[in-house]
């Protein structure tokens, strides 16, 4: 039930940056929080990593549904990023603002480089690579200023679906239960 | 099962999962139109969904965004307003300067027709008098030129006479005034009156007294003035505007219309001394008595 809701919060997520999008005075770059969701979802996974990996791949899938990117395309980077998250839950605690913003930053530009290498892979760059790069970088930076808040929504899921009070509390202080 | 066996098991599966997307993306850029149902449904889904929250993010971004822009409207509308003010003030002052330029022009050019002796003045008050038909005048030159009786000109016509004199301001009493008496003549007819004002409250208006029945006059004769006294000859007055004879009385009921527009009066001359008379043996002419000594005002 926890990762159903944190599908849907990221699926609630991406409707809203979809449609904010627009507004904002950022040209072509776009805070990437289906990555941040996913390696959420990678950094919370408790005892097996497999759900986790659904879960990604199911919200990649929804956002690529969304955002109209080829199918496949995010989900692939979703469940990079949730392995990634898997791996480095053991090695490194995402606490605090400025911590969380800078793993939220790293997160967008390995994400940016996933999705431009698979972009690469099946050849669908456009000739503008210079072009790609900014907007890849600006994106990561994005990413990076919205991660806390990405977090903190999760965080706040996760407490939410505790089964114990301890739980909740190690949820809600970003400590990986 | 061991831990390491569900540990392998549990990657495995990840790795599977994985690979579900590499696959679908690979299918999926071979054939990019085709759409499987799932596809179709979470698009039914979602679609009014995402309308709603771009309709949503729209509006909440169009009332910012209108309140954004309004700020700056009201702040952009104040100084046009500002602006507006400042260039209609600078409009006015050039349309007066304008028409000041246009008057003085028409009175220099009066006074070089004008044999007698004159002095320019500016209005600068009009109908001060609820019962008089008076301008007030302000004086172009020091005070002690003007005296009373003095008759006082524009460039198309008679005006009145000096009625007061305070320091460098006059009183003019109009010809459209009951107490003002006007020597003057049809030059069609030649038929000679006095032209006193009828004081309507709508309209300036004259009438001529005296005028003998056996010399008729008809609406649209000039009427100027005959030169006796004070006046120059030939001012115009205005024209006969109405005529009305009647049998049994010895002169003619004419009204006419001021030549002067007095409502747009601006700058005058007052008539300091009416022109010499002409000496038929062609000598130096005598010297001008002031115009008020002359006439029988």
């Amino acid at each position: 039930m926890r990762l159903v809701a944190q599908v849907f919060l990221a699926y609630f997520m991406v409707l809203v940056m979809a449609a904010l999008w627009r507004f904002l005075p950022i040209g072509r770059a776009i805070p990437d929080v289906v990555a941040l969701s996913a390696v959420y979802l990678g950094l919370a996974a408790r005892e097996r990593l497999a759900p986790s990996m659904l879960a990604a791949v199911v919200m990649g899938y929804l956002a690529d549904l969304l955002i109209g990117t080829p199918s496949g395309l995010l989900s692939t980077s979703a469940g990079v990023m949730c392995l990634l998250g898997h791996f480095v839950q053991g090695r490194l605690i995402v606490r605090g603002r400025l911590v969380t913003a800078g793993f939220a930053l790293m997160i967008g530009l390995v994400s940016g480089a996933v999705l431009t290498a698979l972009r690469a892979w099946h050849g669908l760059l456009s000739e503008s690579l210079g072009s790609e790069i900014v907007t890849a970088l600006l994106s990561a930076l994005l990413t990076g200023l919205v991660g806390p808040l990405v977090f903190r929504l999760c965080r706040r899921v996760d407490a939410r679906f505790a089964r114990t009070r301890r739980e909740r509390d190690a949820a809600a202080e970003g400590l990986i239960p | 099962m061991t831990p390491l066996r569900r540990r392998i098991l549990d990657y495995g599966l990840a790795a599977v999962l994985l690979a579900v997307p590499v696959v679908m993306l690979q299918a999926g850029l071979k054939s990019p139109d085709r759409m499987s149902g799932l596809d179709q449904a979470v698009l039914r889904i979602s679609s009014p969904l995402q309308s709603a929250m771009s309709w949503l993010v729209e509006g909440v971004g169009g009332v910012w965004g209108g309140y954004v822009a309004l700020v700056d409207v009201e702040e952009e509308n104040r100084e046009l307003r500002s602006e507006n003010q400042r260039l209609r003030h600078e409009l006015g002052a050039a349309r007066r300067a304008a028409a000041d330029a246009r008057a003085l022009e028409e009175l220099v050019q009066l006074r070089r027709e004008t044999d007698a002796e004159t002095l320019g003045a500016r209005v600068v008050a009009s109908s001060i008098n609820p019962y008089f038909r008076v301008v007030r005048l302000r004086l172009d030159r020091g005070a002690g030129d003007v005296e009373v009786g003095m008759p006082v000109i524009d460039d198309v016509g008679l005006v009145g006479r000096v009625h007061r004199v305070f320091g460098r301001y006059s009183d003019v009493l109009l010809v459209t005034d009951p107490d003002s008496s006007i020597d003057v003549v049809v030059p069609r007819t030649g038929g000679r009156g006095w032209v006193t004002g009828l004081a309507r409250d709508d309209i300036y208006r004259c009438k001529v007294e005296f005028l003998e029945r056996g010399k008729p006059v008809e609406v649209g004769d000039k009427v100027v003035t005959f030169g006796l006294g004070a006046l120059p000859a030939g001012i115009p007055v205005g024209v006969v505007s109405a005529v009305r004879a009647v049998d049994y009385q010895m002169y003619q009921e004419v009204e006419i219309e001021p030549a002067v527009d007095f409502g747009s009066l601006r700058r005058v001359l007052v008539v300091l001394s009416p022109p010499p008379p002409p000496d038929p043996d062609g000598a130096e002419p005598a010297p001008a008595e002031p115009a008020h000594r002359m006439g029988s005002y």
